[in-house]
């Protein structure tokens, strides 16, 4: 018990690290980007010489990174994730809106691509081998060959919603390790014998396979969570769906640094910290 | 071990057609009389003929020679981005398996840590630190190096494990005996040996980092205009009415699809490899 305590710990302080190292390769990032410090209003000719130093005194703060860093940290202490340049609204207000859009549409996404996978992987093993092998290859052989970017694509022409693109992204490669981790399973000696005593397939893939492939699919349910967000982006810039991945890509195109780091930023601890805790979950059922 | 003759016949294949589609790259210049750039305003959006096999675009630029210059781009620096993220990989991955101790617990969190990113969002972010008006040129060379530097984690994993193996192998056992100094010890024995292993994630990654171009440049954050590439071809395919009215408009997606499986036939499985 002490050990599993000790290791959440060790993960947390681990994501307390990568929160650190990752601001501060944001503010980095941010500070050294060309046309840093470069702002429009002093170009404004109504504005008077004092109005200018004003801001370039304002800007002036934030010369050295590590002031700069220094400010972003306290402010995010206070849920100050600083302002959108291009939107001109607060940075944490626009992921609070955002964020549960994205958070369905990966997990309905991920949700139908886990079920997809292991409806085919359990059909090609229990039942049909051949057909629904290879059907199931094919199908994934397919979808993996097209960017994220087409397949959201698809999703328009059919109308189909964000997740469903989501779910076409992640279920290649949730497929191909989920067949071969449930085939593993299989193989072992011990079900062989669970099978030759009659025992009926369903009890056996209940209490025995699952559970010996448990630590395995936590941790590639965690990887898809990566996966997941990672397609995202151009599933729902093509989609027009109004989620962190379509705020990603705006940010990108008007090169709202702040907004674009600040949501990274987030979706990495997010993803980071279900890995982690896929992780600690996979190592103590292992 | 015995491999059976139809599986050798599909990868002699998809190798084969690999070798066409680079070879037509290579020789871009001789397949197609125009520029990727050149545009015929008389006849914009028309279709195929002798004088444009693909017809034109919206601009009035040759398709096919698009597609041609545009495989170019892709197929040459989709392998140099493997080759930095190997490269990088191998590197990491081979010093951590050999150095072992703290170098090694470091090198490998860096690895799940940077595997456990959802790399689109970190190279979108990259990528916007970058102005957006840079010349075609420098978008390409920005977006394969940005794929090469951010891509190796998965690479650095396998080639660790081969590494490490290879360090409690007998034979590292008696070239360190036999008074061997590290660098022959690494280049004359484990770098040999990891060959296998790194030309194997070397080719894995080439269709990966050719389908993330792809997405970066169909959201216009990859290969600028007028430079072609498969990703700002596929661009042209959002208009459905468009590619309904238009089918050979597809023929950049068919291209990059068949190339893909071609890649991923070529390899070996793991089982095979065995």
């Amino acid at each position: 018990m002490r050990t599993a305590l000790q290791k959440l710990g060790l993960q947390l302080l681990l994501l307390a690290g990568l929160s650190l190292l990752g601001g501060l390769l944001g503010a980095t990032l941010v500070r050294f980007a060309p046309g840093y410090g470069v702002d429009e209003r002093e170009l404004d000719p109504r504005l008077s010489e004092a109005s200018i130093n004003a801001i370039r005194n304002a800007n002036r703060l934030n010369s050295s990174l590590l002031s700069y860093y220094g400010n972003y940290l306290a402010g995010a202490v206070r849920g100050d994730l600083g302002t959108s340049q291009w939107l001109d609204r607060p940075v944490s207000s626009l992921l609070r809106e955002r964020f549960p859009v994205t958070a369905r549409s990966v997990l309905f996404g991920i949700a139908l691509a886990w079920a997809l996978a292991l409806a085919v992987s359990l059909a090609s093993l229990l039942f049909w081998r051949s057909l629904f092998d290879v059907s199931g290859t094919i199908l994934s052989g397919v979808l993996i060959a097209l960017p994220a970017a087409v397949v959201a694509m698809f999703a328009v022409y059919l109308r189909a919603p964000a997740y469903a693109a989501v779910a076409a992204v992640t279920f290649p490669k949730i497929f191909r390790y989920l067949r071969n981790l449930l085939e593993h399973a299989y193989a072992q000696p011990y079900i062989l014998a669970a099978r030759a005593r009659g025992i009926a397939s369903t009890k056996i893939l209940v209490s025995h396979v699952l559970p010996l492939a448990s630590p395995a699919l936590l941790a590639l349910l965690g990887i898809s969570l990566s996966i997941g967000f990672g397609a995202a982006i151009p599933i729902e810039a093509l989609c027009d769906s109004p989620g962190l991945g379509q705020l990603a890509w705006q940010a990108a195109l008007n090169r709202d640094l702040p907004l674009i780091v600040n949501l990274t930023l987030l979706i990495t601890i997010f993803t980071v910290a279900l890995n982690l805790l896929a992780n600690v979950r996979s190592e103590k059922k292992a | 071990m015995r491999r059976p003759r139809g599986k050798l016949a599909v990868r002699a294949v998809a190798a084969l057609l690999l070798l066409l589609v680079f070879l037509g790259a290579v020789f871009a210049g001789t397949l197609t009389p125009y520029s990727y750039a050149k545009q015929f305003r008389e006849t914009p959006n028309s279709p195929p003929s002798s004088s444009h096999l693909l017809g034109t675009d919206g601009l009035g630029r040759d398709l096919f020679a698009r597609v041609v210059y545009g495989t170019r781009v892709s197929l040459l620096l989709g392998p140099a981005a493997a080759l930095i993220a190997t490269a990088i990989a191998g590197l990491l991955g081979g010093f951590a398996a050999l150095a072992g101790g703290w170098c090694e617990r470091v090198i490998l969190a860096a690895a799940d840590l940077s595997m456990a990113l959802p790399l689109f969002f970190v190279l979108v972010a990259f990528r916007a630190a970058l102005p957006l008006d840079i010349s075609p040129v420098v978008s390409i060379i920005a977006t394969f190096l940005l794929l090469g530097l951010l891509g190796w984690s998965s690479a650095l994993r396998v080639v660790w494990a081969a590494s490490r193996d290879l360090r409690n192998s007998d034979f590292l056992l008696l070239a360190r005996a036999a008074g061997c100094t590290r660098w022959r010890i690494v280049f004359r024995h484990v770098l040999p040996n990891l060959r296998p292993v790194l030309f194997a994630q070397f080719w894995i990654a080439i269709p990966v980092f050719i389908l993330t171009e792809a997405t970066l440049s169909m959201l216009g954050l990859g290969v600028m205009e007028p430079l072609p590439s498969w990703g700002n071809l596929l661009r042209g395919l959002e208009d459905f009415s468009i590619v309904a009215a238009n089918p050979w408009r597809t023929v950049p997606l068919l291209l990059l699809v068949l190339v893909v499986i071609c890649f991923q036939l070529v390899l070996p499985s793991q089982e095979e490899s065995a």
